[in-house]
């Protein structure tokens, strides 16, 4: 058994002493809220190591509570203390708005695990897994719950605990990453048609909602596979959405069998063992609730290579507007829409590119422009989206994102669609995408405006700084958007280089303020 | 080590195998381009082809939703 000695507890973390490494629980009045692995999480402060509270977890740590620390798998406990932490005068209480109990899962983020749900409160998210595999099956796939939810019905026939969503997998029978992820486009939308709300993560990957019996949103996600036959010295490989790379035989997973999940038969590859050996290691059957995966980085190229970058900043973007989705915005109009007025007067028709919260969009629509407000966060704009609907403003919203082709092309045909010129807003989305976002930037609009009018952009300018979590804008040099843009066949109208105030006693920033136009 | 015997060469050859691992992506982000086109033209060729406005929009509109 590991020694674990001098264990104390204060507001930075816990500290100890150890010569070997295990993976312990944290509980709070006996419910684990997280789980560290003793050397990997942990660094060394003198003779005694230090592992910091999660930043998820620090926010709660005000008060007092029996804290235990219990070795997951031998179930000992190393330490049990009544401990004071922050500066609150109650009970630690671990918990949502509701009272609900919170704990971290493998990937620190806190949620509802299903170590404190009650049967009745996981029986909606497997009548989900249930009735979510059956219609992946009509579709044509033949799905089974993977990754930890596989782990948890072939080790213990149930959830496991510190887990908080279900996952399921498919093996496509294609064997080419691209027909592979137009199965997985299918298989969405085949689901979108049954009713279910979908969120598409990569080419083979996307997520289904479900409604809880308490209310809960609880995410199903659909990562998809395929087998890449041998090739020269290589051995046939799966390939399976988000960290498996393994030699594999089509057999291990076809015909599939069956395995048993709370009580509930579901299917299973033909050898499941041979799959949890592929996504855990050959250690897939010790319990693990800190587990990191380690996916080789070739298996990590090829998956981003082949699926990913359809998502990008996206998570980074919703994160920013879920505090502000349900405040209307109070700025507008900005500067650039001030300017569209002074140039061209109120326009007839007026797109928003990269709308965000909208309030730009609900100043043109409340002038009279016949508005489109389109963003990658179609709820950024949730409370802008009320008031126009009160209003009765010609006022649309619409989702698009400028890093899938489906997405933008689908937007472009339908603005071209639309007669008469128009004129697109476009501020602050430049500097807040990529350089393949910016590319299909340029091509929407040009197909917008195939009909005349002018596109007016804001961006700040200058040299590019790394994105943070916090200032999610780079700037972008005028001459890469100038030549961009020239390249996609404008005209620059007009260019001009100014400081833009974000706040009173703040500097200003320096942007660049650009208008183009597609002449025919 | 490597670097002082192979000098220049150790050097080059780094910066090649960069290159190649760039080149190597940018050949597997065809796929995902691929496949969007292929799904677009297949799902709403047909409809945008028509002159009729109301089945144009009614198809964008049951693609994007499947987005």
């Amino acid at each position: 058994m590991v020694q674990v000695e001098a264990i104390a507890v204060d507001d930075d973390g816990i500290r100890f002493r150890t010569g070997a490494d295990d993976v312990v629980d944290v509980c709070f009045d006996g419910r684990r809220v997280w789980s560290f692995w003793l050397l990997r999480d942990s660094v060394a402060h003198g003779t005694e190591r230090l592992v910091s509270w999660p930043s998820q977890l620090t926010r709660f740590l005000h008060g007092t509570a029996r804290l235990s620390l219990v070795a997951h798998v031998s179930g000992v406990t190393l330490y049990d203390e009544t401990v004071r932490l922050g500066n609150g005068e109650g009970g630690i209480k671990v918990e949502d708005e509701q009272g609900r109990p919170l704990a971290l899962d493998k990937s620190n983020r806190i949620s509802l695990t299903f170590e404190t749900r009650t049967p009745e409160q996981v029986a909606p998210l497997l009548d989900a897994v249930q009735e979510v595999l059956d219609a992946l099956r009509e579709a044509g796939v033949q799905a089974f719950p993977a990754y930890g939810t596989l782990l948890g019905a072939v080790r213990d026939g149930a959830l496991i605990g510190h887990d908080n969503d279900a996952d399921l997998g498919y093996v496509s029978e294609h064997s080419h990453p691209v027909d592979a992820i137009r199965e997985s486009f299918a298989l969405q939308r085949f689901l979108g048609e049954r009713g279910y709300d979908t969120q598409r993560y990569s080419g083979i990957a996307f997520k289904v909602d479900v409604i809880e019996a308490d209310g809960s949103r609880r995410g199903l996600d659909v990562f998809g596979g395929f087998i890449a036959p041998a090739v020269g010295g290589r051995p046939a490989t799966l390939y399976l959405m988000g960290e498996v790379g393994a030699p594999f035989e089509k057999e291990w997973i076809f015909p599939l069998g069956t395995t048993t999940l709370e009580g509930r038969t579901l299917p299973a590859p033909a050898r499941p063992e041979k799959l949890l050996e592929a996504m855990y290691g050959p250690g897939w059957k010790v319990p693990d609730p800190a587990f990191k995966f380690e996916t080789p980085r070739s298996v990590v190229r090829r998956l981003d290579g082949w699926f990913r970058g359809i998502r990008v900043h996206r998570n980074d973007w919703d994160r920013r507007f879920s505090t502000l989705r349900n405040t209307l915005p109070t700025d507008a109009p900005s500067d650039l829409a001030q300017y569209v007025v002074d140039q061209e007067g109120v326009p007839a028709q007026l797109v928003d590119l990269g709308a965000g919260r909208a309030g730009d969009a609900l100043w043109f629509a409340r002038q009279g422009s016949s508005v489109t407000a389109l963003d990658f966060v179609p709820w950024a704009s949730a409370a802008a989206q009320r008031v126009a609907r009160a209003e009765g403003l010609d006022l649309r919203f619409g989702s698009v994102n400028l890093h899938s082709y489906r997405s933008w092309l689908a937007e472009g045909s339908r603005l071209a669609h639309v007669p008469g010129p128009r004129t697109i807003l476009c501020r602050h989305l430049v500097d807040a995408g990529t350089a393949v976002s910016r590319d299909a930037t340029w091509r929407l609009c040009e197909m917008a405006l195939r009909e005349g009018g002018r596109l007016y952009l804001e961006f700040l300018a200058g040299e590019p700084r790394p994105r943070t979590r916090t200032e999610l804008l780079s700037p972008v040099p005028v001459a890469d958007v100038v030549a961009g843009l020239e390249g996609r066949g404008a005209v620059i109208v007009h260019r001009e280089d100014r400081q833009e105030r974000t706040a009173p006693d703040k500097p200003g920033r320096p942007v660049a303020r650009l208008v183009a136009e597609w002449r025919r | 080590m490597a670097r002082a015997v192979g000098g220049p060469l150790v050097d080059d050859l780094s910066r090649r195998i960069a290159e190649l691992e760039a080149e190597v992506q940018e050949s597997r982000q065809l796929n995902v381009r691929v496949a969007e086109l292929v799904d677009l033209v297949q799902e709403l060729m047909l409809p945008l082809a028509s002159q009729d406005r109301e089945r144009i929009e009614a198809a964008l509109a049951k693609f994007e939703r499947s987005l």
